[in-house]
């Protein structure tokens, strides 16, 4: 592993980056779903509703989510697992986690079980998944390929990856829209509702180092994966790849 | 033609659903395809489209940089032929396709398609509102019923933009 590495757009030490994301994320965890719609207008909604209908979960199916915070992708595939089923909330962060099952309470969902892991030693068998999930978490991950190879070890042959993520817009009008209100107007509004201008400064610059959907393809094919495909959510602001263990 | 190939893509999700709740629901069985891959090629239009099958599930890709076990070419009419329940020997005895591969294994995934009855406007509004869905699917029709004796698809496109744009004045 190299020395150092990003965090948005300072470099630090590849040791340091983990406990930084986790002052990210400790900071914003009891505002993230308030935050998460205000800054994406309500579309992280239909994102993640795109994610759900591409994951062809079905009952009986076992399913890990990554990164799942807040635990909106756990409470519909916890549906669609249903009781022989099985679901795992996870997350490297015990405040997420915390937010994650709170919400699931709240809103009367049980049978899912929480799981405090670091997506680069995931502590499962191989071959135990039929769908690994991870949702605007990969490009928090220190060591992206080394994820994303534990990701490929723990999923069943015929199961599948979903990675959700900020991506890149090819249309310059859209680049120079989003630019200006991810740079300017997002860390402002971290500032007023989330008390935390910093956190949301990093965001915008998280997004920027995150590898495009093409170099993030070829890491999922390089990890394993026999078939991989990019959609375009929102001109691209967001892609959903798919990568297939056959 | 970049939003076409974008639509295309969201139409290859709701293909793979619809095929997987058919085999969840036992009404058909892949188990012969178990391992295989399929690809189909629309001539003239960025419309490739790649069955994955494993054991219990169907992956529908629009993009791969693998090689198919078995790649189907053939012209976006001859594909509706083929859903509407024209023999796939026939075709090809008639030089209307092209199979590189298993033509075993082309003639199954074909009988699982013919399976698929889409409710594509039900799928559709879920991620366009009712009001885009409806418009979509009326032009989906048109598109079958105006252009299905037609062999050229650049015809084909011109004809669904212009019945798009009248309907949309």
């Amino acid at each position: 592993m190299k020395n150092t590495t990003h965090f948005g757009f300072k470099q630090v030490a590849t040791n340091d980056k983990q406990s930084l994301v986790r002052d990210v994320f400790n900071s914003v965890a009891s505002k993230y779903d308030l935050m998460n719609d205000v800054l994406s207008f309500g579309a992280h909604r239909l994102w993640k509703r795109y994610t759900i209908a591409s994951s062809n979960v079905k009952a009986g199916d076992k399913v890990l989510d990554i990164a799942g915070g807040t635990g909106d992708l756990a409470i519909e595939f916890r549906e669609k697992a249903g009781d022989n089923g099985q679901v795992i909330l996870s997350d490297i962060n015990a405040a997420m986690l915390n937010e994650g099952r709170k919400n699931l309470t709240n809103k009367g969902v049980f049978g899912v079980a929480f799981v405090q892991l670091n997506a680069q030693y995931l502590p499962f068998d191989n071959n135990t998944f039929d769908c690994v999930s991870i949702a605007f978490g990969l490009r928090n991950v220190t060591d992206k390929d080394q994820a994303l190879t534990e990701m490929y070890r723990i999923l069943k042959p015929g199961g599948c990856l979903l990675i959700l993520e900020f991506s890149t817009t090819d249309s310059a009008f859209l680049k120079k829209i989003y630019d200006f209100y991810s740079f300017n107007i997002m860390p402002i509004i971290g500032g007023i509702i989330a008390d935390d201008e910093a956190s949301y400064q990093y965001l915008a610059e998280s997004i920027r180092k995150h590898p495009d959907q093409e170099t993030l393809k070829y890491m999922v094919l390089d990890a394993g994966f026999d078939f991989c495909e990019y959609h375009n959510l929102s001109g691209g602001i967001v892609a959903l790849h798919k990568g297939i263990k056959v | 033609m970049q939003l076409f190939a974008i639509f295309w893509r969201k139409q290859t999700v709701i293909l793979e659903r619809t095929l997987n709740r058919l085999i969840i629901n036992g009404e058909v069985d892949i188990s012969a395809l178990n391992g295989k891959t399929i690809g189909f090629s629309l001539q003239d239009l960025p419309l490739d489209v790649h069955f994955i099958c494993t054991n219990d599930r169907v992956f529908v890709l629009s993009v791969t940089d693998k090689l198919t076990d078995v790649n189907v070419k053939l012209t976006p009419t001859v594909f509706i032929y083929l859903l509407h329940g024209k023999d796939l020997t026939e075709l090809l005895i008639q030089d209307k396709i092209s199979i590189h591969g298993d033509v075993k294994t082309a003639q199954l995934l074909v009988d699982l398609l013919k399976e698929v009855d889409i409710d594509l406007e039900e799928m559709t509004s879920k991620y366009t509102g009712d009001t885009i869905a409806n418009q979509l699917v009326k032009l989906t029709k048109k598109f079958n019923l105006t252009d299905i004796q037609s062999n050229n698809p650049l015809e084909i496109i011109k004809n669904w933009m212009s019945t798009f744009v009248n309907q949309s004045n």
